[in-house]
């Protein structure tokens, strides 16, 4: 039953994931620590499995579209992977309370970022898409890798200590600051979290903070619920479907929070 | 310069990490399968397999992508790809043990 209940969630993470490009950490993490009674460090732990399957499944899609710039994101990568790595190595001393608080002022930041953003998160499309569905990107050269470089350290280390993949943060950055088209920032941000997520989610799995009986069914939840976002995203209204993913946000860091002050009292 | 417009890279790393994620997926969905009818070990033991395979997923692909730099005698990618495998592989001697 838990094994069904787990492929629904997954699923409806994935889905959400797809449509509005909030990678599923953000939401996986918080239901399994609050409605499945799995202790946060490894709620985290298991829900960064999903995270790097949604990453695999949608970054091979915008890979075929020749979107992705592979070397910026190799090149960003030595930073995200390092920072992400050694955050997941600090969580082992990390007091859960500390962790779970962390987290929900975490979610309730990113509500409140998205609603600023009227909702709008996925980018227009600024480039133009030929009839053959190939896209034509302007040439560009990124600068500015320095900037790059430390974002991607608190985007990575962000990732390991919470879960998650950091795109909010990679993507502006890569977009506002290195010349990067929001098309290219997208796609490369996407590539990047497999790698920034399997590397913490290596010192997860040795420290055993990854429950395989959880992560199983909730992956493969994921990766279906993620294969049919990316068909409809398309036809969906995504500032309705951005809107009721702020209302789950901020139901979640609520009663985190509420199951914080318990935990303390 | 533009650094994308690679056509062939770009598919071989596609096909990495969609032979990753499908592969993943059937091997899980194998695990849950047979969970239905034989209950214990075994079916924690492919479901294992299955995440593994997930977490080992990046990893090939960064391998694979050091190799076509290197191939392409585009060095200075080639050591940084090869830098974000060591920093993969610190990651698994990190946290032996630690609770």
């Amino acid at each position: 039953m838990v094994t069904v209940l787990l492929m629904i969630l997954g699923f409806f993470a994935g889905l959400l994931g797809a449509l509005t490009g909030i990678g599923g950490g953000v939401l996986l993490t918080p239901v399994l620590a609050l409605y499945f009674g799995i202790p946060i460090r490894e709620a985290i732990g298991t829900s960064l499995v999903a995270v790097i399957t949604t990453s695999a499944a949608s970054s091979s899609v915008h890979l075929q579209r020749h979107t992705t710039d592979i070397r910026l994101g190799m090149t960003l990568e030595l930073a995200t992977a390092f920072g992400a790595a050694v955050t997941a190595y600090l969580v082992g001393y990390f007091n859960r309370n500390f962790l779970e608080g962390l987290f929900a002022a975490f979610l309730l930041y990113s509500a409140i970022t998205i609603m600023t953003k009227g909702g709008k998160i996925r980018p227009d499309d600024e480039s133009s898409t030929n009839a053959s569905g190939e896209v034509s990107i302007p040439p560009y050269e990124p600068k500015n890798y320095p900037l790059g470089m430390g974002a991607s350290l608190i985007a990575g280390g962000l990732s390991g200590l919470l879960g998650i993949g950091g795109g909010p943060i990679k993507v502006p950055v890569m977009y506002l600051f290195m010349n990067v088209p929001l098309m290219v920032a997208t796609a490369t941000s996407n590539f990047m979290i497999g790698v920034t997520a399997a590397a913490s989610a290596m010192v997860y799995y040795r420290r055993g903070d990854i429950l395989v009986q959880y992560a199983a069914p909730l992956s493969v939840g994921v990766f279906i619920g993620s294969l049919l976002g990316a068909r409809l995203a398309p036809r969906v209204h995504t500032k309705v479907v951005v809107y009721l993913l702020v209302g789950v946000m901020l139901y979640l860091a609520g009663h985190l929070s509420i199951h914080l002050l318990r935990g303390l009292l | 310069m533009s650094q994308l417009r690679e056509p062939a890279f770009d598919r071989i790393v596609a096909l990495v990490l969609r032979t990753g994620a499908f592969s993943c997926f059937f091997v899980l969905l194998a695990g849950l399968i047979t969970a239905l009818f034989i209950p214990g070990r075994i079916p924690l033991g492919i479901e294992r397999a299955g995440v593994l395979l997930m977490l080992a997923t990046p990893v090939v692909r960064v391998i694979v992508a050091c190799y076509l730099f290197f191939r392409e005698k585009d060095f200075r990618y080639g050591w940084i790809s090869l830098g974000v495998l060591v920093i993969l592989m610190l990651g698994l001697v990190f946290g032996i043990g630690e609770h």
